[in-house]
C-alpha cells in the first residue's frame, strides 16, 4: 500500500513511484496528505506536476469530496476542483457549480466553471449558460453560445440573432468575432424553423469569413435547410441566389436539384453567373433531371457556364449524355468550338477519351487543345491520349505544342552580381522563378523561410558561409534531400571536387562556361 | 470545446511573456480568420496532438514585439539579432505550450505538443492544416503587436 509518510525525504524517483501507485490505486484515504503536498509544493517541477496529476486520479474516485473543494479557500485546490468536477462529469457538483457561476466574477474561474457544468450538462443548466450569452468577456459569452446549440435553448435565439445582427453593423464588418461565428453554429444547432430561416436571410453576408461560416453551417444542416433555400431562387438578389445554388449543390441532395430544375423552369436564373453556379450545383448532385437540365445547359454561350455544365457532366457521363454532346460537337454550329474549348479547359479527361473515340469529334477536340497555353492542361491530355494508345492517339499527342510558364523555382548563389544577373538571365529563359542570394547564409535563409527551389546552383569560395557547408545544410534540410544542386567551380578549385561530392553536390560547371553549358547540365539534370 | 482549449493558451502567453520578458500584454477581442497568413514578422508553431484530436498554435509577433522581448531578456548581450530573435520565440512558445498543456492535463486532457518552429519573414504566410475556422486572440504591447492563433479539430 503506497503511502505519503516522509515523502518530503525521499529521493526523486522512489516519489514518482509512490505518486505513480496512489494515482493508479485512487485510495481516497491519502486525500488530505496529497492536498498538503498540492498546496505547499516540494519545489521540483516533474514531481509537482505529478502530484497533481495523482490527486485529480484520487479526487475522481471521491466525489464528496470533489463538491467539497469547490468551496476551498485555496484558488488552486478550488480550480482543480472545478476540473475534475467536470472531468468526471459529478451530478452533484452541478447545482453548486450553478451557483458559483452566478456568484463569481473573475472570468478565469467562470470559464472553468461554465466548462465544467458543460461537461455535467445537468437538466435544466440552460438557463446558467443564457446568462453569459451577452458577456463582455468574448470568450465567455462564445462557451455560453456553444451551450445553447447543445440544450437547443429556444429562449437564446434573441440574443444569438443580435449578435449576429450586431456583425452586419459598423466597424464589425471588417472582422469576424469570435462571438459571431459561435452565435451562427449556435444558431445551426438549434435548427429550429425561426432559427435556419434567419441564418438563409443573412446569407449574403457583408463579411466574407462570416459568409462562410453561415454557408458551411446550412451545409451541415442538408436537407432540413432546403426549405428555406428554394425562396431566394425567385426573391434574393443577384449574389443571393448564387449562394443558394451554391449551398444547394454542397447539400447534394435530391430534392436541392429538383428545386434547381423547377427554378430552371420558370425562368429564374436570368443572370448568368446564377446560371453559372446552378449548373455547378447541378453538376454536384447529379439526378436525372440535373442532367437533362445540364445538356441543355449545353447551348449557353458563355464559355465559363458551358464549363460548369462540362464539368458536371464529366461526373456523370451517362451513354445518352456522350451521344447528345457528340452529336452538338459534330453540328457544327457556332457553339460546337466552345464546347470542345469548354471540355478541354475543364479538363473533362473522361468525356474526351469517350468522345474522342468518333474521328470527327476527336479532331475538333485536337483542335480546341492544341490552342491552350497551359502546360499542365497538355500535358494531362497528352497523358490521356498515350493512355489511349492507338496509333491515331499518339500521332495526335506528338503534334501538342509545349507552353512556356515559370512554374519551377531555382536558388542561385554566388558573390558576384555579374555572375547573379547572369545566372538570372539563364535560369528565366528556361522558365525559372529564380531566387539570388549574395552568400551561403543568405541563400539558407530563403530555405528556412519556407522557400523550396527545383534546383540549386552554387558557387564554392563565398564569405560567410561557403558553398560546401550549404550544401550540407541543404542535404540536411526537409524537402532538399534529392534536389539537384549544380556546383561552379573553377580549375583551380576541382581539388576539392571530392569532398563537395560528397557532401552531396550533384554536378560540377567549370568557370568560365558558356550559356549553353549550364543550360544544357540544367537539362540534363531535370530531365527536360 | 475550443474556447476551453484556447483559454489557457491566452493565459498562458501573458504569464510567460510577463514573467520571462517583463512586457505586459494586453489582449483584445478574439476574431475567426479565413486566411493563412500570419499578421506577424516572426512565428512560433506548435502543433498538438492526443485525445483523438490535433491542431496547431501559433504565435506571430511583430518586428518591433519580438525584438523588445529578445532584449529584456538577454539585456545587451546580444550577438545576433536574428539568431537571438529565432531562440528567444522558439523558446517563448515551448513555455507557452508547456504551461497551457499542464492547465489542461488537470481536466484529463492529455495533449502532446511538437517542438516549436520558428518561422522569420515579413509578412509571412503559415499554414493551420484545419478545415474549421482559425481562431485569432489578437495582443497589444508598447512595442507591437502579437497574435495567437488556435485550431482544433
Amino acid at each position: 500500500m503506497a503511502t505519503l509518510d516522509g515523502f518530503r525525504d525521499k529521493d526523486f524517483l522512489e516519489q514518482i513511484t509512490v505518486l505513480n501507485e496512489i494515482a493508479g490505486s485512487r485510495d481516497p484515504e491519502l486525500l488530505p496528505a496529497l492536498i498538503d503536498l498540492f498546496e505547499t509544493p516540494t519545489g521540483d517541477t516533474g514531481v509537482d506536476y505529478m502530484v497533481v496529476g495523482a490527486l485529480n486520479a484520487v479526487l475522481g474516485s471521491s466525489e464528496q469530496a470533489v463538491v467539497g473543494g469547490l468551496t476551498s479557500a485555496s484558488l488552486p485546490l478550488r480550480t482543480l476542483c472545478i476540473r475534475t468536477a467536470g472531468e468526471y462529469a459529478f451530478a452533484s457538483a452541478a447545482a453548486p457549480l450553478a451557483h458559483m457561476a452566478k456568484t463569481d466574477a473573475d472570468p478565469d474561474l467562470l470559464i472553468e466553471i461554465l466548462a465544467s457544468l458543460a461537461k455535467i450538462r445537468p437538466a435544466g443548466a440552460e438557463s446558467v449558460f443564457r446568462s453569459f450569452l451577452t458577456h463582455e468577456d468574448s470568450m465567455l459569452a462564445a462557451m455560453a453560445m456553444e451551450m445553447a446549440g447543445v440544450y437547443k435553448d429556444p429562449l437564446a435565439l434573441p440574443a444569438l440573432m443580435d449578435a449576429l445582427r450586431a456583425a452586419s453593423q459598423g466597424d464589425h464588418v471588417e472582422r469576424c468575432d469570435l462571438t459571431t461565428w459561435k452565435a451562427i453554429d449556435a444558431l445551426a444547432a438549434i435548427a429550429s424553423p425561426a432559427s435556419i430561416a434567419f441564418l438563409v436571410e443573412h446569407v449574403h453576408h457583408k463579411n466574407p469569413t462570416v459568409r462562410r461560416i453561415i454557408t458551411d453551417a446550412l451545409v451541415r444542416l442538408g436537407e432540413a435547410a432546403l426549405p428555406y433555400i428554394e425562396p431566394v431562387y425567385a426573391a434574393g438578389t443577384t449574389d443571393d441566389r448564387i449562394l443558394a445554388c451554391n449551398i444547394a449543390g454542397f447539400i447534394g441532395a435530391r430534392k436541392g436539384a429538383d428545386a434547381l430544375v423547377r427554378a430552371f423552369d420558370s425562368r429564374l436564373f436570368t443572370d448568368s453567373n446564377v446560371r453559372y453556379a446552378a449548373f455547378e450545383a447541378l453538376g454536384r448532385i447529379g439526378t436525372l433531371k440535373g442532367l437533362v437540365c445540364l445538356v441543355d445547359g449545353l447551348e449557353e454561350s458563355d464559355e465559363l457556364i458551358l464549363m460548369a455544365v462540362v464539368t458536371g457532366l464529366e461526373r456523370h457521363a451517362a451513354p445518352g449524355v456522350l451521344k447528345t454532346i457528340s452529336e452538338r460537337i459534330a453540328a457544327g454550329t457556332p457553339n460546337s468550338p466552345r464546347i470542345c474549348r469548354a471540355i478541354i479547359a475543364s479538363r473533362a479527361l473522361r468525356l474526351f477519351q469517350e468522345l474522342y473515340k468518333d474521328d470527327l469529334v476527336g479532331d475538333h477536340l485536337i483542335d480546341a487543345l492544341r490552342l491552350s497555353q497551359d502546360q499542365e492542361i497538355l500535358d494531362a491530355f497528352s497523358q490521356r491520349l498515350m493512355e489511349i494508345g492507338s496509333a491515331r492517339a499518339r500521332a495526335d499527342a506528338a503534334t501538342l505544342p509545349r507552353a512556356k510558364a515559370a512554374t519551377r523555382k531555382a536558388l542561385a548563389v554566388d558573390d558576384s552580381k555579374s555572375m547573379l544577373a547572369l545566372y538570372r538571365r539563364i535560369l528565366t529563359d528556361l522558365g525559372f522563378e529564380t531566387l539570388l542570394a549574395s552568400n551561403g547564409q543568405e541563400a539558407y535563409a530563403y530555405v528556412e523561410s519556407g522557400e523550396f527551389a527545383d534546383v540549386v546552383i552554387t558557387d564554392m569560395n563565398m564569405p560567410v558561409m561557403d558553398g560546401i557547408e550549404l550544401v550540407g545544410k541543404l542535404r540536411g534540410s526537409l524537402g532538399y534531400d534529392d534536389t539537384p544542386i549544380i556546383m561552379v567551380t573553377t580549375e583551380s578549385e576541382n581539388s576539392q571536387r571530392d569532398v563537395a561530392s560528397k557532401i552531396g553536390v550533384t554536378a560540377f560547371v567549370t568557370k568560365p562556361f558558356k550559356p549553353e553549358e549550364l543550360k544544357a547540365a540544367l537539362a540534363q539534370l531535370l530531365g527536360d | 470545446m475550443d474556447v476551453e482549449l484556447a483559454k489557457p493558451f491566452v493565459k498562458a502567453a501573458m504569464d510567460v511573456i510577463g514573467t520571462m520578458a517583463f512586457i505586459t500584454p494586453r489582449p483584445g477581442k478574439p476574431f475567426v480568420k479565413k486566411n493563412t497568413i500570419a499578421t506577424g514578422d516572426v512565428t512560433g508553431l506548435v502543433g498538438l496532438t492526443g485525445d483523438g484530436k490535433k491542431g496547431s498554435v501559433s504565435i506571430s509577433f511583430q518586428k518591433g514585439c519580438a525584438v523588445a522581448m529578445v532584449k529584456n531578456m538577454l539585456g545587451d548581450d546580444i550577438q545576433d539579432i536574428l539568431q537571438d530573435v529565432k531562440d528567444a520565440v522558439g523558446e517563448i512558445t515551448n513555455m507557452i505550450s508547456g504551461q497551457a498543456r499542464a492547465g489542461l492535463a488537470e481536466k484529463g486532457l492529455v495533449l502532446q505538443g511538437s517542438t516549436p518552429t520558428v518561422i522569420m519573414g515579413d509578412n509571412h504566410s503559415i499554414t493551420h492544416i484545419a478545415k474549421s475556422p482559425i481562431m485569432a486572440i489578437p495582443f497589444e504591447t508598447d512595442a507591437g503587436n502579437f497574435t495567437i492563433e488556435f485550431c482544433f479539430e
